[in-house]
């Protein structure tokens, strides 16, 4: 399968999602106006990627700067995904990363943790 | 008018208002507002943090009024047939020691008492509450009619550092104006 690779826009985030290293990243902000025509390719890769993924380890570093509250649902909707694939016995790990002293990054990624048991989910801070 | 727009600068100015847009919001303006009043907020104060908090505010509000406004303007070039910008108003100011936003739309009269309903609640709930009923209403999905996620309000009462504030103004037999003010 070819790799996903959606720029950055004012207010959609950078997807990179690399099938040959196994490394997915989102990295910006996330507030567009229709949530769903953003992140319906994004899902939809992302099926397929963990549809014929076998037992190699996986990054999904995940690097938002902020995000709104419809984009806060698709998050948890793509953790619940990778959290049924670890279930599967696939071999995830995600890494929220947050500016220092964004509490409320933190507190997201916090909230994130609770929600999951299966799912890793570390909580970097972003070196300066 | 011509005459009274100082008068009306400095009722802003009164209320500690520094921002403030009346007219059709679309994305692209709320990206540009967002990016202003971060970068004067940034220079001001705090920092990074606040800039982002008091800026979020601005985009749930916005785009409240994209989604839900009952007042709408044709779009202009380039658009589709039959596209529309919604109308609505977006403050922000500062008191006392507070950013705080406001934001008004006009919305249909059938859909008040739910508004309403759902923000009373918000209002009572504390931060573990609110942080609780944000987690069960993120799993369970948006409510019927919600264009979001049906968050936002949650995710404003939850990041403000005051209760919601909120105001419903009857207009007419078919609309009211609604108000709403969240202090960071």
């Amino acid at each position: 399968m070819d790799n996903l690779k959606l720029e950055a826009t004012k207010y959609t985030p950078e997807i990179a999602f690399d099938c040959e290293n196994h490394l997915l990243e989102i990295i910006g902000e996330s507030y567009p106006e229709n949530i769903a025509e953003f992140y319906a390719p994004v899902f939809e890769w992302l099926e397929a990627y963990l549809g014929q993924l076998g037992t190699q380890d996986v990054t999904v570093n995940m690097e938002l700067i902020y995000f709104n509250s419809s984009s806060s649902k698709v998050l948890l909707d793509l953790f619940e995904l990778l959290e049924d694939a670890v279930d599967d016995g696939k071999k995830i790990t995600v890494n929220w990363i947050y500016e220092p002293e964004d509490e409320d990054t933190l507190e997201f990624g916090e909230e994130f943790q609770e929600d999951f048991e299966s799912l890793t989910i570390n909580l970097l801070e972003k070196s300066s | 008018m011509i005459s009274e727009l100082y008068e009306f600068k400095k009722y802003l100015n009164k209320e500690g208002i520094f921002f403030c847009f009346s007219g059709p919001v679309s994305q692209e303006l709320l990206v540009e507002i967002g990016a202003i009043l971060k970068q004067k907020i940034k220079l001001e104060d705090a920092g990074n943090s606040t800039a982002i908090r008091v800026f979020s505010m601005v985009v749930e509000q916005a785009q409240n009024i994209i989604h839900y406004s009952a007042e709408k303007c044709p779009k202009p070039y380039p658009s589709k047939a039959g596209e529309e910008i919604s109308i609505g108003i977006i403050a922000v100011g500062y008191e006392n020691g507070h950013y705080f936003v406001l934001s008004g739309n006009m919305i249909e009269k059938e859909k008040v008492s739910r508004l309403q309903n759902k923000l009373t609640g918000l209002k009572k709930m504390n931060k573990a509450e609110l942080k609780k009923h944000y987690k069960e209403q993120r799993k369970k999905g948006p409510d019927y009619g919600s264009k979001g996620a049906g968050l936002g309000f949650i995710d404003m009462a939850k990041k403000a550092s005051q209760p919601l504030e909120f105001d419903f103004k009857k207009i007419d037999e078919k609309f009211s104006f609604f108000s709403s003010k969240t202090v960071i």
